[in-house]
């Protein structure tokens, strides 16, 4: 296929970074990620002027709907949560233009159908272009169905064919992609079937967060860190993703996944996966993710004796957060009284290779916990010989700590002498703050992705092999509780750190938890 | 008898830290003091100094940085007279601190102004970049703009307010200094037309169009201007960047200014003019481009409908129906805040907008009026 030329107009257009027509084809368009972040997310997109003239958002979901009503349901979305408030109303209008909906059962061809007849419409009125990218912003159950529905409709163009001018077509998927490494293998086999791998984009919206992004710029684009980077000076790192809500309603989904489930082999892996991989060979998506493989292929495997001995689970129970008493998980709805599910877990983990060997990965993950916040923190060898005494005692090791959320950003703790006559040591911050620095108004994470997969740049996203090893990784760990009899786990107060045993992980080291 | 500017910087040093030295009082938003960049702004006179202001206090709360608007008054009594204030966006409701910029407002007159480089570098932060945004016309051999064109990382104009041939001046005085300390050149003209770019970009983005760039026929540029005027910064810039994308050279015939396709095939230009809102600019009121060959002819519209522009399509096929496609798109960055702002999150080099001022440069001299 001869390669289609590019358009001279384009060449240097430097300041805005748009894609090529296309219609967003949403699956499950009335569900609360459709209108939290999707349709908001598309929103600043088009008032930014980063969406291509040519574009639509096409809705498909069960219930019965007219194009005008979900034109107005998604307009009081945006109204609610866009950043960019209030609602620009020229530029509604033109987005609005542009939206459709399909009303349809994932496992009826008839559903197919009525999607192709709507997008060749689009296709006429809106200049699309045959372009499509379809989210699956469904359960994991409905993926297969969905994927096999436009298979069978033909509404999957091979890939690889725009670069001669013709249409493509994308499909992402919401997490969770699995519920084991089984199920995970048997649905990208369905995806396989379908779509090319080049066409497949497995979301993890962390990897969307500025910060996220700002580890590889840090590690990489800056000579001071990276000799220090490995086991000649880091003592140990911890990864801490915390909430301070509980399950909220969804009782339900929580009790089928926990949470290993549901942070762990997701954002948890890739925050580790970031921190520990080497440098890629350039920013392309699978030289980007080649490392990352890497980086989960070295991670020491969970024996069941180790689990026992590693990993720490933990359930919350009634205490108080922010000052309100919140209820114990068992008591929240749509939970079993009786309920073994992890809303905790911590993990003391290796990456068995050159640079980490030896340095443990200390990483937590929990709900109901005194704090909102999501962290790296490397911490530093203490220095070789004490040759200044601080009043307390030993001299805190330099910690290093990156803040993913909230309040984004990068504090460097080291030791300084206080002013005075005596040599008194205190521990100080050097602190960069995203929104010191760059202002506060920063793309949402959906909006940078939602971006990407429309222009087919696959770096954020999770290749099929990624996602295995993440699965195959907690996996064991799930089995060796399984395989334990799924004791119930011991519980901690909402609001607190997590349970006692948790601390014990690292007191074993001679270690503790950072407050962060 | 007036402080020296010796004193006057040592009074702004000690307000600046003042500024910082008080904790917040209980119940007080807590403030968080950026210092990531350096922005200057020189204005030809105390007025369109004073002007800026409020446009400046709105930039630095999206673009954290230290502020320095200074005013230059050449024929007044020799002295220098400041003002620091702080300005703070908004904490979030999660208690985080308020990100307090600092402006310093100056205005130097009599012999001072010609020592306002020395000024200026007194009171910027070091190892942060600097911008320097100089408002009206520049010659690069100003004593008030070298020494601080020269220690800056971008400098900001805009050819709409002062001249294109400025523009062209300091790239090519940009060009003269050695890669490393080459400051980026950028241009709040520029980057009001990167929507219309955007726009005209689109006409040939369908791949069946992608041919036609190199056919085009005939270009019509209208302005917001009496009919009669020159044509402005605006349609020049957005002439020159199609001449340079697509391959055109300007030739001429009799005296008169033609541009020629890369197959040697003349390209007609039109230029109009036509009252309306950015009259006093010379503003791009609307844009039409026509292409075609045996099989295929386009013709793209662009035509400005208040802070939007309305972009049509039409495509003939040859012995096919004609279609017919339209958008509706925001101009961002009316706002001159919004527009300066846009520009600082530009990349540094543009050599696109380089190639564009070099082209355009060729035709001072040309009558280019707009009918």
């Amino acid at each position: 296929m001869p390669r289609l030329l590019p358009n001279p107009l384009r060449s240097g257009l430097v300041e805005d970074r748009t894609s090529d027509a296309c219609a967003v084809v949403i699956f499950g368009a009335s569900g609360d990620l459709t209108r939290r972040k999707l349709v908001p997310a598309l929103y600043n997109l088009a008032w930014g002027r980063l969406l291509p003239g040519g574009f639509a958002v096409v809705g498909v979901a069960r219930r019965e709907k007219t194009d005008e009503s979900f034109r107005a349901e998604l307009k009081q979305a945006v109204a609610e949560f866009s950043r960019r408030r209030p609602i620009d109303e020229g530029v509604w209008g033109e987005f609005a233009r542009g939206i459709g909906y399909v009303r349809g059962e994932a496992g009826e061809p008839a559903t197919y159908e009525a999607l192709r007849a709507h997008l060749e419409k689009v296709d006429a009125e809106r200049g699309v272009r045959g372009n499509r990218l379809f989210y699956l912003a469904v359960p994991a159950a409905e993926f297969g169905p969905i994927v096999e529905g436009l298979r069978s409709a033909k509404l999957v163009s091979p890939a690889g064919q725009e670069r001669g001018g013709g249409a493509w077509t994308r499909v992402v998927f919401e997490k969770p992609f699995g519920h084991d490494l089984q199920s995970a293998r048997k649905l990208n086999d369905s995806v396989a079937a379908a779509f090319d791998e080049s066409q497949v984009f497995r979301i993890d919206h962390y990897l969307g967060k500025e910060t996220v992004q700002n580890l590889l710029v840090f590690r990489f684009a800056n000579s001071l860190f990276e000799p220090v980077w490995g086991r000649g000076h880091v003592d140990h790192v911890q990864i801490t993703v915390s909430e301070d809500i509980g399950v909220e309603s969804r009782g339900r989904f929580y009790e089928q996944t926990g949470v290993t489930r549901d942070i762990v082999e997701n954002h948890l892996m890739q925050l580790l996966c970031l921190t520990a991989m080497e440098p890629p060979i350039s920013l392309a998506a699978d030289a980007v993710r080649d490392e990352k493989v890497k980086v989960l292929r070295s991670l020491r495997k969970m024996e069941a004796s180790y689990v026992s001995r590693n990993v720490v689970r933990g359930q919350y129970a009634r205490g108080l957060v922010r000052g309100e008493e919140v209820p114990a998980y068992r008591e929240e709805p749509d939970v079993a009284a009786d309920s073994r599910v992890e809303t905790y877990v911590a993990m003391r983990c290796f990456v068995d290779n050159w640079r980490w060997s030896g340095v443990p990965f200390y990483v937590r993950a929990g709900k109901r916990m005194a704090r909102r916040v999501t962290e790296i923190s490397v911490v530093f060898n203490e220095v070789p010989h004490a040759l200044f005494r601080a009043q307390d005692g030993g001299i805190a090791p330099n910690v290093l700590s990156v803040r993913v959320q909230p309040d984004e950003g990068i504090a460097l703790r080291f030791i300084s002498k206080e002013p005075g006559q005596q040599t008194i040591l205190r521990d100080v911050a050097m602190d960069f703050r995203y929104g010191t620095a760059f202002g506060s108004n920063t793309p949402e994470a959906y909006e940078r992705l939602l971006l990407d997969a429309m222009r087919g740049e696959a770096t954020l996203f999770t290749r099929r092999d990624e996602v295995e090893e993440q699965w195959a990784y907690v996996d064991r760990v799930l089995e060796a509780w399984a395989a334990d009899g799924n004791p119930p786990p011991p519980t901690y107060p909402a609001g607190s750190w997590g349970p006692e045993q948790a601390d014990d992980l690292l007191a074993r080291d001679g270690r503790r938890w950072r407050k962060p | 008898m007036s402080a020296s500017p010796r004193q006057v910087l040592a009074r702004v040093d000690d307000e600046l830290r003042a500024l910082w030295a008080a904790r917040a009082a209980p119940g007080e938003t807590p403030r968080s003091r950026a210092r990531t960049a350096n922005l200057v702004v020189v204005a030809a006179n105390p007025a369109l100094a004073d002007a800026w202001r409020p446009i400046l206090d709105e930039v630095v709360q999206n673009v954290p940085a230290r502020a320095i608007v200074v005013g230059l008054d050449p024929e007044g009594p020799d002295g220098l007279e400041a003002n620091v204030s702080a300005v703070c966006s908004l904490a979030g409701s999660d208690g985080s601190p308020a990100i307090c910029s600092e402006v310093v407002s100056l205005v130097a007159r009599g012999a001072v102004s010609g020592r306002v480089p020395s000024v200026v570098s007194g009171l910027c932060m070091s190892d942060v970049t600097t911008t320097l945004v100089w408002l009206g016309r520049v010659h690069t051999d100003d004593p008030a703009f070298a020494p601080l064109a020269a220690d800056c990382g971008r400098i900001v104009l805009d050819a709409a307010e002062g001249s294109l041939a400025s523009l062209a001046n300091v790239v090519y005085w940009a060009r003269t200094r050695a890669p490393a300390d080459r400051p980026g050149v950028a241009d709040l003209a520029w980057t009001r037309i990167s929507a219309w770019q955007e726009l005209c970009a689109r006409m040939f983005d369908e791949p069946r169009l992608r041919g036609l760039s190199s056919r085009v026929t005939k270009v019509s540029v209208t302005q917001a201007s009496e009919a009669g005027a020159a044509l402005g910064a605006e349609g020049a810039l957005l002439l020159a960047w199609l001449a340079t994308r697509l391959g055109w050279r300007a030739t001429s015939l009799a005296g008169k200014l033609r541009l020629l396709r890369a197959d040697g095939v003349p390209v007609r230009v039109s230029l109009h003019a036509q009252t309306g809102p950015g009259a006093d600019r010379h503003a791009l009121h609307a844009v039409s481009v026509e292409a075609g060959d045996e099989s295929l002819a386009m013709v793209g519209q662009i035509t400005r409908e208040d802070d939007a522009a309305n972009w049509t399509l039409a495509i003939v096929p040859s012995g096919g129906e004609r279609s017919h496609l339209q958008h509706r798109v925001r101009l961002v960055a009316s706002q001159t805040a919004r527009l300066l702002e846009r520009t600082l999150r530009r990349p540094l080099r543009d050599p696109a907008l380089v190639e564009a001022v070099t082209w355009a440069d060729q035709l001072r001299g040309e009558e280019l009026a707009c009918a």
